[in-house]
């Protein structure tokens, strides 16, 4: 792991990449400590204001300090990734197993369930799902869990598949071996590279999804700061100032540009065909 | 000829151009030359509404952006008079009286000629113009305009009389100017089977139907033969614009002459206008409220729903929501209107300390939690965020829900499923006409779960709600309705926020004619 992250270091690419991703991590995870005011405290008298010394990003139509906004809400934008990619790759990575290592109707019924889902637009999956219980943050994170598990599944499936009938797991059968021991030793560190190469490139849709959604009204409830309740507040403003708009679009764009990198960059590590120093 | 004296020509040809074309831009760009399109020499108003066009067929207009149009195509008795007061002139109409609290006696202008050779308007028209508005068969969604209209009595070519069951003063407001006034060609009808869509057989105002391009424009082309004459216009061009912003730009880009603006837009436009062009701004006669369900388990308790109406600050709203350029709203009457109430019982500024005293009589001291449902529009989900922020500091947690147009449209709606019951607090905005008994109609029991979201149910309010829309009498009138704004807000179910406002930007080339809450009356724009 270690020698990897160096051999992304060294790539111009994959640096900045790395550096953005911290950067979002770090200022998330401190957001308590960076940011110079409540994220939610009215201020009505010094709304709309331009950035200031006082106000990095300027202030919103509540005179609500941007900076610290958008400083919270990349907490949610992190919770909404690592928890949705995180349970999606777990139920996947299981589903995906269970598929190619268990019986044929199995196999059938799985791939089904998979298709079933892949088959709704993401979107208006979300939207319909929404209108029926309600916008939430957990809402939003159940209806990507949801349509994100077919993606693991499907590539975790494939490799078992393949794995399953190379000649060291039938002498370790033939040897006695459990299908959990199998599956856990052989098949699953086999897998986990390109996983970790699509859930990186999974997080910024992700996060893109959660901001379309609150942009849309759909997704975290007021007051709770997200980039994309942000982006809503200054679309309808945009004749007046354009703070509100940059504030909740500059982090949009810093973390796709850095875990699309991270995601290349670990890719041209992890997979040898590609792996451009080879 | 030479290829040197060939390329000298073009040559000059191309300078000629460039000058003549620059020099024009130049003349356009300083306002030298008028604004209004002379296309192939025609006088074109370029207008924009916020909906597209549904019906030419008054019994089934879908509100104003169908009655902009057909105002201006169709003759009533009398129109709504341009101004910043309320008012009516004649149209079609040389005399109407009020004989009696019951009937109204009218003569038509003789020589009022139907297009498309459907001959002159009779009194046997208005007759059947106003009547089949009652029919079932027609199923109009505009005959409670009409109250208790009984008949119309054909006393003579052009004479008649309208008969009311009972007396109904809001005719001269809301029925004879508005959507139900406007006089069809009995004939034309009935040859087209009682009922039009998007096209009309025939018009008789100073304006035609042309052509209608779904979600593009309506095109509206003089009538020549108007009974008043010469319209000022060659053609109204009117397109839909559902957004304001999107509306702005258009203007700004020379589009269109006039629209309505977003209330954000107006500091920023009064301070730096597009050149040629006019702010104004009018009351709106939209009304906001906050209301609170009287028959959920939570927002059952009077003293809570008292001491909400004291957390929601509204000046704070006034000016995060509406920018400063909406006044505060003392009920549900707009002012000029008959039944305004000078203020409201519960001040427009929070109260903390007074709502915490009736949260303690609530039997809450420890706080509440309630729901808000709101449409997922920016001003809004401003609005919940200060109400969540101000009913806070009381201890009362508010909880925000948004909703898109659909949904938010069902929650109330008790036909729609039991979501109704679960409504606790809720976020509104009705339209109206100008007559106090367009307000008051949704909230008497009868409407509970229709359109009377908050479950009011009042005795004395349904009693005066009769009365007055029967009362001749203006004053009583006024006091009549100003009592039923008192029995809404003492429920504690409401909580009144404004009336919005009505901006409007014109390019100083027309001269515009509006309604006292700023809606156009295309009839009346001319060139200026």
């Amino acid at each position: 792991m270690i020698g990897i992250l160096k051999r992304i270091t060294r790539e111009p690419l994959g640096l900045i990449g790395l550096s953005l991703v911290v950067l979002m991590l770090v200022s998330a995870l401190l957001a308590g400590l960076i940011a110079p005011y409540d994220p939610i405290e009215l201020a009505i008298i010094d709304r709309l204001q331009a950035p200031s010394a006082n106000h990095l990003l300027g202030t919103d139509q509540l005179g609500r300090d941007l900076f610290s906004r958008v400083l919270y809400g990349g907490q949610v934008a992190l919770k909404v990734a690592l928890v949705s990619i995180g349970a999606a790759l777990g139920i996947g990575v299981l589903l995906g197993m269970i598929a190619g290592f268990g019986p044929r109707w199995l196999d059938n019924f799985i791939m089904l369930f998979f298709d079933t889902i892949r088959s709704f637009p993401t979107v208006m999956f979300a939207l319909a799902t929404v209108a029926l219980v309600g916008p939430s943050l957990e809402t939003v994170i159940a209806v990507i869990i949801v349509t994100t598990i077919p993606n693991y599944g499907r590539v975790v499936r494939t490799q078992t598949l393949s794995i399953k009938s190379n000649e060291f797991i039938k002498a370790e059968r033939a040897m006695g071996a459990s299908t959990t021991r199998m599956l856990g030793v052989h098949v699953l560190p086999n897998v986990m590279g390109p996983l970790m190469i699509l859930a990186s490139m999974d997080i910024p849709t992700v996060i893109a999804l959660e901001a379309g959604l609150s942009f849309l009204g759909m997704g975290v409830k007021p007051p709770t700061p997200s980039w994309g309740s942000i982006l809503n507040d200054g679309f309808g403003l945009i004749r007046n100032t354009p703070w509100p708009i940059i504030a909740g679009s500059i982090p949009l764009v810093l973390i796709t540009l850095g875990f699309t990198f991270l995601g290349e960059s670990l890719r041209d590590q992890i997979d040898p065909k590609l792996r451009r120093n080879l | 000829m030479t290829t040197e004296y060939k390329y000298l020509i073009e040559s000059l040809r191309r300078r000629r151009f460039l000058q003549t074309s620059g020099a024009l831009g130049l003349a356009a760009a300083s306002g030298v030359l008028p604004q209004i399109v002379y296309a192939q020499g025609k006088k074109i108003l370029k207008m924009r509404t916020y909906a597209d066009m549904r019906s030419l067929d008054p019994a089934h207009s879908q509100g104003i952006v169908d009655e902009e149009i057909q105002s201006a195509i169709y003759s009533k008795l009398i129109q709504y008079k341009p101004g910043r007061e309320w008012g009516w002139e004649l149209d079609a109409a040389e005399s109407i009286e009020q004989v009696d609290g019951t009937h109204i006696k009218f003569k038509l202008k003789p020589g009022i000629m139907f297009t498309n050779g459907y001959g002159e308007m009779t009194a046997e028209d208005v007759k059947y113009s106003f009547e089949r508005i009652l029919d079932e068969a027609i199923e109009s969604t505009n005959t409670p305009d009409w109250g208790s209209l009984k008949e119309v009595s054909v006393d003579g070519k052009y004479a008649g009389t309208i008969v009311f069951n009972e007396p109904y003063p809001p005719a001269w407001n809301i029925a004879l100017p508005y959507i139900v006034g406007n006089i069809i060609c009995k004939k034309a009808w009935e040859e087209a089977g009682g009922k039009v869509d998007t096209t009309t057989p025939c018009t008789s105002g100073p304006y035609v139907h042309q052509e209608w391009q779904p979600k593009q424009k309506t095109i509206l082309a003089r009538n020549p033969d108007w009974y008043g004459g010469s319209a000022a216009f060659d053609e109204i061009h009117i397109f839909p614009i559902d957004d304001e912003n999107t509306a702005q730009i258009a203007f700004e880009s020379g589009d269109i002459d006039f629209t309505r603006l977003s209330l954000s837009a107006v500091g920023n436009l009064k301070a730096s206008p597009p050149e040629n062009s006019t702010i104004d701004e009018y009351p709106s006669l939209y009304y906001v409220w906050v209301g609170m369900n009287v028959e959920n388990e939570v927002t059952a308790n009077q003293n809570l729903r008292k001491a909400i109406q004291h957390c929601i600050d509204v000046p704070s709203i006034l000016q995060a929501s509406y920018f400063g350029a909406a006044d505060a709203a003392t009920g549900i009457i707009a002012p000029g209107l008959t039944g305004h109430r000078a203020q409201s019982m519960v001040p427009p500024a929070a109260d903390i300390a007074k709502a915490k005293e009736y949260l303690a009589a609530a039997g809450m001291e420890g706080g509440a939690t309630v729901t808000l449902d709101v449409l997922n529009k920016a001003a809004n989900v401003t609005t919940a965020q200060i109400i969540q922020a101000t009913c806070a500091e009381a201890g009362i947690n508010v909880d925000v829900n948004m909703h898109e147009s659909g949904a938010f449209w069902s929650l109330g709606d008790s036909s729609a499923g039991e979501r109704y019951k679960d409504v606790q607090l809720i976020l509104n905005r009705f339209s109206m006409g100008p007559d106090p008994s367009y307000a008051t109609a949704w909230f008497i029991t009868d409407q509970r779960g229709i359109w009377n979201w908050e479950w009011f149910s009042n005795e004395e309010f349904d009693k005066l709600e009769a009365a007055a829309k029967a009362e001749a009498d203006q004053a009583a009138r006024d006091e009549m309705y100003q009592r039923m704004q008192d029995l809404m807000e003492d429920s504690g179910a409401y909580r009144f926020i404004t009336h919005e406002a009505t901006p409007v930007i014109y390019r100083n080339s027309i001269k515009p004619a509006l309604r006292p809450d700023g809606l156009p009356l295309l009839r009346h724009f001319t060139p200026a």
